[in-house]
C-alpha cells in the first residue's frame, strides 16, 4: 500500500491520524481564497516529490501527476516490488480520479485565450486530457500493462480497486496496482464552494452528523498492490488482506431522490456480499463514504442499515473524510489503506467531527472515538454524489 | 498484497446487437454506414468557434445536432454536449438493438464510456466568465456538469438504467477499454445488458492544444499516404449494446458480431509520442489474439487508429509487422479517420461499429484521400473506394495520450 496525504505518508500513520481525531483543516496556502466566506481546505503542504521518486525531472508532471508517481512509489516499494522486475513485468494501473486535473486544463485553456494559440506549452496539453496522471505514472514506474482511468465520482478509488482485482482473478494480469489520486486546485475550490457542497461556518465536515452542512474539500493518493494469492506466495511477499468482493450500483436518480440513493447504496453492498460469498453479518467494520454532503450522507446511512440488517446493532462504521475531507476520486483508496491499517492494529478510528446523530439515525455504533475492533472483514464504501456506487470487501489475510 | 477471489460461473459469449452514432457525417447506424462506403467527409473549416489565431482550420464537427428528441426524462439544457452526444447514441443503439428500456431489468443494465476530455465545453465556459466578469460570476457547473463520469451517467438516467455505470477516459483508445470491461462485465455475469462506447466534444482546448503539437492537417486527412499532414480534431459519440449471446438469440436479436477478445498495454515511453518500435500496439494486438484463441492470418479486416499523422502511421504499419509478422500485407487495414477525422474519445467506439457493420455487412470502409505511396506504408489500406469480402473477424486498434493501446476483436458469431 501507499498512501499520500496531508495526515501522513503511510497507512500506519494515516490510520494514527485518524485516531487522534485532530483536524487537518486549515486555510488555503496553495492558491488564492479571497472572496470565500470559508477559505479551509484538508491541504497537502510541503509535497516534495523528490522525497518519494529521487532525483528526477518532474516538470513534465502536475500536481495529480506527481501525487499517482509517488503513492504507486509508496506502494510498489511496501510491496517489495522495485527495479527491473517491475519494468519486466507487465503491471496494471487503474487510477480514480474525478477530474485528472482540473487546474492544468484550465491554466491550458487561459493561457490559449492570453498569449494566443501559439504560445500554450505542449507539456500542458499532454497533462490536460483525463488520463495524463495515469500514463505520466506508468512511465516513471515502467508499467506496461492495461492502463485505464478510472471515472465513477467520488466512488472512483474503490471502482479501480474493483477492476484491479477483477484484471488479477482473471488472469489477464499479475499485478494490478490500483487507487486513486486527486489534488486541490483553486478551480475545484470555487466549484464545490458555488454548488453549495462545501461545509459552511468554519468549514468542519461532520459526517453522518444532525449538524452537518457540506464536506472539506481534501487531496491525496493511495494505492494498493493486487496479485495472485499464488504469485504473492511464490515470491514470498507480506499479504495484507484479500479482496473477497466488490459490487456496483447506479442510482438513475443522480442523487436527487434519497431514497433512491439508499437502494443504491444497499443494492451495491449486497453484490459485493454476493460475490463474496458473504452474509452481512460477516462484516466486522464499514469504512463509510459519508463526508458532511447533507443528502448522500442520509443516503448512505439508511443504504448501508438496509444491506446490514440485524448486524447493524455491531458493526463500526467509520467515515474518514470527516478528518482528510472529500478526496474525490482519490477517497476511496484512502480509505482503503486506512481501513486496512485498522486491521492490522485492530482499532477502528472514530468519525472526526461527529457529535450528535439525526433523529431515527439508523447506524447505531457510530461515535467520534476510537473503538477495538476484531476485523476480520471490512467494507469499504464508495458512493458518487450523482450516481455510482461501488463497494468492496476486504478479509484479512 | 491481496489475493482476487473469482467465484464466477462460466463465462458467457457476448454479442453486438445495437449499434447509435452522432457523427460528423451524420447520425444514425444506416447513414452513418452508407456515407463512409461512399467515402464521404465530415470535414470542414471549424465553425463553432473562431479560428482566425491558428494556422489551421479544419475540424469535423457535427453539426446542426439537436438533442431535444433524445431527451424524453432529462432537460437537454442540462447537459453537457458530450452527453447529449453520448444519450442520442446510446437511444439509437437501444432501438437499433430493439430493445425497450422500459422492459429490461433496469438494475442488470450498465454502461461502460470513454472520453478524452470529458465536457472541456465547461471550462471554457467557466474561463470565458471569469474572463468577462471576474471571479464573483462563476458557479459549481465544473463540479457538476464537468466530471466526465456525468456522461454515461446521464445515459443511465436518460434511460432509467441502474447496474455498473463507470467512465474510462482513456483518451483516443477509451472506446475500446469501454468495450472490453462491458464484454467482462456481461461474460461475468455482473450485467445481462451493457451500453459501452465513447463520446467528445469539439473544443477549443482539443484544437489549440493539437495545433500547438503540429499536429493537424492544413489540407486533407490522408492516413498513409506519403505527403500526409496530420490529423483533424473531431467530435461524436458512438454506443453499442452488448448482450449475452445466447439471450440476443433467444430473442431473435441481429447480432451485429460477437466480441472475442481484447489486449491492453502501456508503452510506458512517452506522453505524446509512441514508442519507436511499436512495441506497445503490438503487444496489446498478440494478448487480443491470445484471448480469442486466433491467429494473425484469421484475422480479416483492421480498423487502424490511422489518424493521419506521419508519426503514427509509420508506426502504425511497423507494429502491425511486428505482431502479424507475413500475415500483415494480406489483411485490409482502413482508417475511417479520413473521413470522420479524429473523434477523441468517440473514435474507437465508432471504429469498433465500423468492425462489426463490416462482418455483418460484408463491405470494408476505404482509406480516402489516398494518392502517395510511402515507402514505410506499404500494406493495403483499401485506398479510396470501398471493398465487398467476407469478414468473418475483424480487430479494432487504438492508441492515445498517455501510452494506452488497446486492441478489441469482434467475429462473425459462429457455433
Amino acid at each position: 500500500m501507499g498512501v499520500l496525504s496531508p495526515l501522513g505518508d503511510s497507512p500506519a500513520a494515516l490510520h494514527r491520524a485518524l485516531c487522534a481525531g485532530a483536524s487537518h483543516l486549515a486555510p488555503v496556502e496553495g492558491f488564492a481564497v479571497e472572496g470565500f466566506s470559508m477559505n479551509r481546505a484538508v491541504e497537502l503542504r510541503g509535497f516534495d516529490p523528490a522525497r518519494y521518486l529521487g532525483d528526477g525531472n518532474f516538470r513534465p508532471l502536475d500536481r495529480t501527476g506527481l501525487l499517482a508517481a509517488c503513492a504507486a512509489r509508496l506502494a510498489l516499494d511496501d510491496a517489495g516490488w522495485t527495479g527491473d522486475a517491475v519494468a519486466r513485468g507487465e503491471f496494471a494501473l487503474l487510477l480514480g480520479t474525478m477530474f485528472g486535473s482540473l487546474r492544468t486544463i484550465s491554466e491550458f485553456d487561459r493561457r490559449g485565450l492570453e498569449a494566443g494559440p501559439l504560445y500554450v506549452k505542449p507539456f500542458d496539453f499532454a497533462n490536460s486530457v483525463i488520463n495524463a496522471a495515469a500514463g505520466q505514472t506508468a512511465i516513471w514506474h515502467h508499467l506496461r500493462g492495461p492502463n485505464s482511468t478510472v471515472c465513477a465520482g467520488t466512488a472512483s478509488g474503490v471502482q479501480a480497486i474493483a477492476l484491479g482485482a477483477d484484471l488479477v482473478a482473471e488472469g489477464r494480469v499479475e499485478v494490478a496496482i490500483a487507487g486513486g489520486a486527486e489534488e486541490l486546485c483553486w478551480e475545484s475550490f470555487v466549484a464545490f464552494s458555488r454548488a453549495g457542497m462545501v461545509a459552511n461556518g468554519d468549514g468542519t465536515p461532520r459526517p453522518f452528523d444532525e449538524k452537518r452542512s457540506g464536506f472539506a474539500l481534501g487531496e491525496g493518493a493511495a494505492f494498493l498492490v493486487l496479485e495472485s494469492g499464488e504469485g504473492a506466495a511464490a515470491r514470498g511477499a507480506r499479504v495484507l488482506a484479500e479482496v473477497l468482493g466488490h459490487g456496483e450500483a447506479f442510482d438513475p436518480s443522480q442523487g436527487s431522490d434519497e431514497r433512491r440513493g439508499a437502494e443504491t447504496v444497499t443494492r451495491a453492498v449486497k453484490l459485493a456480499l454476493e460475490h463474496a460469498g458473504l452474509q452481512a453479518e460477516d462484516v466486522s467494520a464499514v469504512s463509510a463514504a459519508a463526508s458532511g454532503h447533507r443528502r448522500a450522507d442520509a443516503a448512505e446511512a439508511r443504504g448501508l442499515a438496509a444491506a446490514l440488517g440485524m448486524s447493524v446493532a455491531s458493526v463500526g462504521v467509520t467515515a474518514p473524510k470527516g478528518a482528510f475531507g472529500e478526496c474525490l476520486g482519490a477517497s476511496g483508496a484512502l480509505q482503503a489503506a486506512a481501513l486496512l491499517a485498522a486491521m492490522e492494529v485492530g482499532e477502528l478510528p472514530g468519525v472526526a467531527g461527529f457529535t450528535a446523530a439525526p433523529p431515527g439515525f439508523p447506524l447505531w455504533a457510530i461515535s467520534d472515538r476510537t473503538t477495538p475492533v476484531d476485523l476480520a472483514v471490512g467494507l469499504v464504501d464508495g458512493v458518487g454524489l450523482d450516481g455510482p456506487c461501488c463497494a468492496l470487501l476486504l478479509g484479512r489475510s | 498484497m491481496a489475493r482476487a477471489v473469482d467465484r464466477r460461473a462460466e463465462r458467457r459469449r457476448v454479442a453486438v446487437t445495437g449499434i447509435g452514432v452522432v457523427t460528423p457525417v451524420g447520425s444514425g447506424r444506416e447513414t452513418f454506414w452508407r456515407k463512409l462506403l461512399a467515402g464521404e467527409s465530415g470535414i470542414a473549416p471549424v465553425s463553432s468557434f473562431d479560428t482566425s489565431r491558428f494556422k489551421v482550420k479544419l475540424g469535423a464537427e457535427v453539426r446542426g445536432f439537436d438533442p431535444a428528441p433524445w431527451c424524453e426524462r432529462l432537460d437537454p439544457g442540462t447537459l453537457g454536449r458530450a452527453s447529449q452526444m453520448a444519450v442520442a447514441a446510446a437511444r439509437m443503439a437501444l432501438a437499433d438493438a430493439g430493445l425497450d428500456a422500459a422492459t429490461l431489468d433496469a438494475e442488470r443494465v450498465g454502461v461502460a464510456m470513454g472520453t478524452t476530455s470529458g465536457e472541456p465545453l465547461e471550462i471554457e465556459i467557466f474561463n470565458d466568465a471569469l474572463r468577462a466578469a471576474g471571479r464573483d460570476a462563476l458557479d459549481g457547473a465544473l463540479a457538476t456538469r464537468y466530471p466526465c463520469h456525468r456522461i454515461p451517467g446521464q445515459i443511465a438516467a436518460e434511460l432509467g438504467f441502474a447496474g455498473v455505470n463507470v467512465m474510462l477516459p482513456n483518451a483516443c483508445a477509451a472506446g475500446n477499454y469501454a468495450v472490453a470491461f462491458a464484454r467482462d462485465a456481461l461474460a461475468s455475469g455482473r450485467a445481462d445488458v451493457m451500453l459501452a462506447g465513447g463520446a467528445d466534444a469539439f473544443s477549443r482546448i482539443t484544437y489549440t492544444g493539437f495545433a500547438r503539437l503540429g499536429a493537424i492537417t492544413t489540407d486533407r486527412c490522408a492516413p498513409f499516404d506519403r505527403e500526409r499532414k496530420g490529423m483533424v480534431p473531431g467530435e461524436g459519440a458512438g454506443v453499442l449494446v452488448l448482450e449475452p449471446l445466447e439471450a440476443a438469440r433467444a430473442r431473435g436479436a441481429r447480432v451485429y458480431a460477437e466480441v472475442v477478445g481484447y489486449g491492453l498495454s502501456c508503452d510506458a515511453h512517452h506522453m505524446t509520442a509512441s514508442h519507436p518500435e511499436g512495441e506497445g500496439p503490438a503487444r496489446a494486438m498478440a494478448m487480443a489474439l491470445a484471448d480469442a484463441g486466433l491467429r494473425p492470418e484469421d484475422v480479416d479486416y483492421v480498423s487502424a487508429h490511422g489518424t493521419g499523422t506521419p508519426t503514427n502511421d509509420r508506426l502504425e504499419t511497423l507494429s502491425l509487422k511486428r505482431a502479424f509478422g507475413a500475415a500483415a500485407a494480406r489483411v485490409p487495414m482502413s482508417s475511417v479517420k479520413s473521413m470522420l477525422g479524429h473523434t477523441m474519445g468517440a473514435a474507437s467506439a465508432l471504429e469498433a461499429a465500423v468492425c462489426c457493420l463490416a462482418i455483418a455487412d460484408g463491405w470494408i470502409p476505404p482509406t480516402t484521400n489516398y494518392q502517395h505511396p510511402d515507402p514505410d506504408c506499404d500494406l493495403d489500406y483499401v485506398p479510396n473506394t470501398a471493398r465487398q469480402v467476407p469478414v468473418r473477424v475483424a480487430m479494432n486498434n487504438a492508441y492515445a495520450f498517455g501510452g494506452a493501446n488497446a486492441s478489441v476483436l469482434f467475429a462473425a458469431a459462429a457455433g
